[in-house]
């Protein structure tokens, strides 16, 4: 039967978690030999549900080549499940992430581990289709995936893929925010879309709110970090709910109503609020600033200029993401993991 | 903050510069015309002018022996660096320096230096000089992904910890310690990892883009002149040319150096973003670089032209005073 | 009139006196002061052997303790001495050079001439050497033949207080870099120093006597070594001039062979090992220069070319001493051509 069974995909972002917010702000570092570790932790669990076969994502960031020792010399001990690592060039950039997400949906995975911040997984969500997604951070402000034990995930993505749960409530769908510019749909993001007076993408972080003009959310938690935290702030969105929200903003010296917001591990900053609105499917959002660049999930992604039309839309129809405590429910409510001997 | 119109054509001018000087010398150098050693800076030039955009004549730097890119940034007067690489006597070191030790102490520039790791103590020392005399100075020591495993710069990540120096350590990994890769002879996949070991913030960042260098090492020599501390940036980068030049390069892969140039070149990217955001006019960019064209050509002529030294000026500059 | 000091009181005068003058002048090492980050009393060493005790509380955080990092210290001191400051760095001893040699030798020493004359790095390293302590092969070297070795450092072997305190304040004065050597065994000497600052110019040799027959050439504790034995050869009727070398670079060789021409004879008197060591240097330049004068071959008193024992007896044997001196001189004199 294990013959027949899907394989299951992992995706680790080798470059997560060493940007300048070590310097602008408090974040922690979060070194490869971490992530790796974590990967480990997962390889064990998955082997104890009976997941068979593995594909992981190469990079020359570390990553493969710590693995690949672990899997020689831990391997065997462990029973861990035979991983191959998908056959793809590798530009030690976001197009690997996309382009392993890809080839692995290609393969027939029946969920994909993600290891990242919001935004490896913003890159995962846009590739990923229909397969479900383990999301787990490694990044610096984290929203959109979960801090969680990578052998807890490790469990619930095995049950997932070995079909021993309920699939429909193991998982659950995200919203995304879809950019346009000029009409064509260029990028999207899972948690937040921010139009900011940057006029380059720079080091990407954005730790200046005063340059901020508006925020797009999907959802917005009151205990989240980042710039959701914004929007979390002052009207909370549930990662269920059918609308997203749109903040405006304004340099707080101008500001009638002005938040404190934690935008950043260690970085609480004083934001200008001139209005809050909550934004539907159907209706587009028109960017007004004639020049800026759009951050996407908190890091500045697209430069545009004054002569495009840029709007932001709110989409229903996001990216899988598996319920790890929907999954451990079922797996204790059913006895999944318990054996009984006579 | 945000970068001027004159930022963006010293940044251009700067790079542009660094790219022809380099490029000239390739070309030098294979026509038998510059002796010694000459290691080449094309690649990295974003890296050298975005940290030396934020730095003047009071803060120091170190560099290392791929130095060229480091002195022009830093202000080291293109005449007189032509000179001192042609062995000329009117070069900034008198001929008795060449390319591996260009340096001009007015200009806060201590040396590109031929012993990898030989920057960083000094670096340390400089910091601490602009802090016991009050300057408001800093010191940046660039480092290749080689000296980063060299003690020295272990030893003075943790000594410019332990007195919070205004020091800033810019890690040029351009992948390649002469043959040898910076995967196969770091333990560490990433030097930034480094840095929460002795206790001070490492960042990565793509050593090709102009834009993301300049804002983060705004915000190392930022949090330096507070009196904050130290910082370690990985650069990210690439070189064009071989460790020294008449290097064969055959531990690199087959094209490898032509797809980089083609599609992360820092000065393509730089030219695509300061014209696509109406900052600059192509013509500006390219009037510059007809400047800085005309510049080397002149540099070049002048260091031909230029006397060499005499049998007498061996025996000066050992000492200030014997 | 005559205020007696040890050299160890003498150095630490000459330091607070420079410091006192000059307030680019700071001194950092291992335990110069002693005791910072910890719960104890601050200025708890000033150095293993207390030669620069009380300084810390003179002049605060200019005496800095550093980290035993000595390539990223001697460095620092380096690259502050480039940038405006005055350092005087404690490299603890001076068999430690191995651990931090490329920051004296390929960046300090070479700043001046590399860069065209334009770098001025008025550095001073102070580092102990000799043996006698009965601290082995790791702690008790004469290093300074390979310090003297290098063009762009200047050498200072002071052997008396007196000299000690007036080269190390020309020493702190100098724009070059200086490797100034302080024998642990000469710490506790004593001799007539004056109260206020005053220097003694470098390459200017110290006629410690006067005489006719051989001249000895000594330097650091050998210098009294070779006063004993001139004292002891006086007896016997040999009259001996003893030089002091003071500085190994610059060196006087002016007055070495002055001498050397007025005595005909020379036995030089070096505790570092014999090949290449200043005794070698010496006789080459007697060889050279004074070879007409030469009434005999010259002799050379030395360690042997062995690493520095641990065993009293045998670093007792390993040691130059005064009758090893007095024979090579009485050798010297008996030499039928």
């Amino acid at each position: 039967m294990a013959q027949h069974q899907a394989p299951v995909g992992i995706v680790a972002n080798p470059a997560s978690g060493r940007d300048v917010r070590r310097l602008v702000a408090r974040a922690s570092a979060f070194p490869v030999s971490e992530k790796c570790h974590m990967i480990t932790r997962l390889l064990a669990a998955l082997a104890a549900t009976g997941v068979t076969r593995v594909l992981a994502m190469p990079d020359r960031g570390g990553i493969t080549e710590r693995l690949r020792r672990a899997i020689a010399t831990q391997g065997p001990h462990d029973g861990w499940p035979q991983v191959e690592f998908v056959e793809m060039p590798i530009e030690d950039g976001p197009a690997d992430t996309l382009r392993a997400v890809e080839l692995m949906v290609a393969a027939g995975v029946a969920a994909i581990v993600v290891l990242g911040g919001d935004g490896t997984h913003r890159l995962a969500a846009s590739a990923c289709g229909e397969t479900p997604i383990m999301a787990l951070s490694t990044g610096t402000n984290n929203v959109f995936p979960e801090i969680r034990e990578a052998t807890i995930a490790g469990i619930a993505t095995g049950l997932v893929a070995t079909g021993r749960v309920d699939a429909t409530r193991a998982s659950r769908r995200n919203k995304v925010l879809r950019v346009e510019v000029d009409g064509q749909q260029t990028d999207l993001a899972v948690v937040d879309a921010a139009i900011s007076n940057h006029r380059w993408i720079g080091s990407k972080a954005l730790w200046h709110p005063e340059l901020l003009s508006q925020l797009f959310v999907t959802f917005a938690e009151s205990d989240a970090l980042g710039l959701s935290s914004i929007a979390g702030l002052l009207c909370p969105v549930s990662r269920r709910a059918a609308h997203g929200l749109r903040i405006d903003l304004l340099p707080p010296e101008r500001a009638a109503v002005t938040l404190k917001a934690p935008i950043a591990p260690g970085l609480m900053a004083s934001v200008g609020i001139a209005g809050v609105c909550e934004i539907r499917p159907s209706e587009p959002q028109s960017i007004h600033s004639g020049s800026g660049v759009i951050a996407l999930d908190g890091e500045r992604e697209i430069e545009f200029r004054p002569q495009q039309r840029v709007a932001i839309r709110l989409g229903l129809d996001g990216p899988l993401t598996i319920d790890t405590e929907e999954v451990m429910t079922q797996a204790a409510r059913d006895g999944l993991l318990v054996s009984r001997h006579a | 903050m945000q970068l001027s119109r004159a930022d963006l054509l010293k940044a251009y001018r700067t790079m542009k510069m660094i790219r022809e000087f380099e490029e000239r010398l390739h070309i030098e150098f294979a026509a038998g015309e510059v002796p010694g050693f000459v290691h080449l800076y094309a690649g990295e030039e974003a890296v050298a002018t975005g940290v030396c955009m934020h730095l003047d004549d009071r803060d120091k730097i170190t560099s290392t022996h791929r130095g060229h890119g480091h002195c022009l940034a830093k202000g080291c007067d293109v005449d007189g660096m032509m000179a001192e690489i042609f062995g000329k006597t009117n070069g900034l070191c008198a001929g008795k320096g060449g390319s591996m030790h260009i340096a001009d102490l007015s200009k806060g520039m201590l040396g590109a230096n031929g012993i990898v790791g030989g920057g960083p103590p000094l670096a340390c020392g400089a910091a601490l000089a602009a802090k016991k005399l009050g300057t408001g100075g800093v010191a940046v020591s660039f480092v290749g992904d080689g000296g980063a495993n060299q003690g020295t710069t272990l030893e003075s990540l943790n000594l410019a910890a332990i007195w919070s120096l205004p020091c800033i350590f810019v890690i040029e990994n351009n992948g390649y310690a002469e043959s040898t890769s910076c995967k196969y002879a770091g333990a560490c996949h990433d030097f930034a990892d480094r840095a929460s070991g002795f206790n001070m913030p490492g960042v990565t960042v793509d050593g090709h883009d102009f834009f993301a260098v300049h804002e983060v090492t705004g915000e190392a020599v930022r949090r330096a002149r507070m009196g904050n501390g130290p910082t370690l940036i990985e650069c990210k980068v690439n070189r064009y040319y071989g460790h020294f030049e008449g290097d064969a390069q055959t531990y690199r892969a087959r094209d490898e150096v032509k797809t980089i140039r083609e599609t992360r070149d820092c000065i393509a990217n730089f030219e695509k973003k300061a014209t696509s955001s109406g900052m600059l006019a192509a013509s500006e960019l390219q009037e510059t670089s007809r400047e800085v064209l005309a510049q080397i050509d002149d540099a070049v002529a002048k260091a031909k032209a230029a006397a060499r030294p005499g049998a007498a000026d061996l025996l000066t500059h050992v000492y200030v005073s014997y | 009139m005559s205020r007696q000091i040890s050299l160890q009181q003498a150095v630490n005068e000459a330091l607070a006196q420079e410091m006192e003058r000059d307030k680019t002048v700071i001194v950092m090492g291992e335990d110069v002061a002693g005791g910072s980050g910890t719960q104890g009393e601050m200025d708890a060493w000033g150095g293993p052997l207390g030669i620069t005790k009380g300084l810390w509380s003179k002049f605060g955080d200019r005496v800095m303790d550093t980290p035993i990092s000595e390539s990223a210290f001697v460095g620092a001191a380096v690259g502050a001495a480039v940038s405006g400051l005055r350092p005087v760095v404690e490299l603890m001893f001076v068999d430690f050079m191995g651990v931090c040699f490329d920051q004296i030798l390929n960046q300090a020493a070479k700043f001046r001439y590399m860069f065209g004359g334009k770098a001025v790095t008025p550095l001073v390293v102070r580092t102990m050497y000799g043996a006698g302590l009965r601290a082995a092969a790791q702690h008790s070297q004469c290093l300074y033949p390979m310090f003297t070795h290098v063009p762009g450092l200047k050498c200072v072997v002071p052997s008396t207080p007196y000299d000690a305190k007036g080269l190390l304040i020309q020493a702190i004065r100098d724009n070059d870099p200086v490797i100034f050597f302080e024998h642990k065994l000469l710490y506790s000497i004593r001799g007539e120093v004056p109260e206020e600052p005053y220097t003694i110019p470098f390459g200017e040799a110290n006629f410690v006597r006067e005489g006719s027959d051989a001249t000895i050439v000594a330097l650091g504790r050998m210098v009294h070594l070779a006063s004993d034995a001139a004292q002891a050869l006086a007896q016997e009727g040999i009259d001996c001039e003893v030089i002091d070398l003071r500085t190994t670079s610059p060196l006087d060789e002016d007055s070495v062979l002055e001498s050397v021409e007025k005595t005909g004879r020379l036995v030089v008197v070096d505790e570092a090992s014999p090949r290449c060591n200043i005794a070698t240097d010496i006789a080459a330049l007697a060889g050279q220069k004074a070879f007409a004068s030469l009434k005999a071959p010259m002799a050379m008193v030395t360690a042997p070319h062995t690493p520095v024992p641990f065993s009293d007896v045998l670093e007792d044997q390993y040691i130059p001493d005064a009758k090893r001196v007095a024979a090579a001189v009485r050798d010297t004199m008996r030499y039928k051509a």
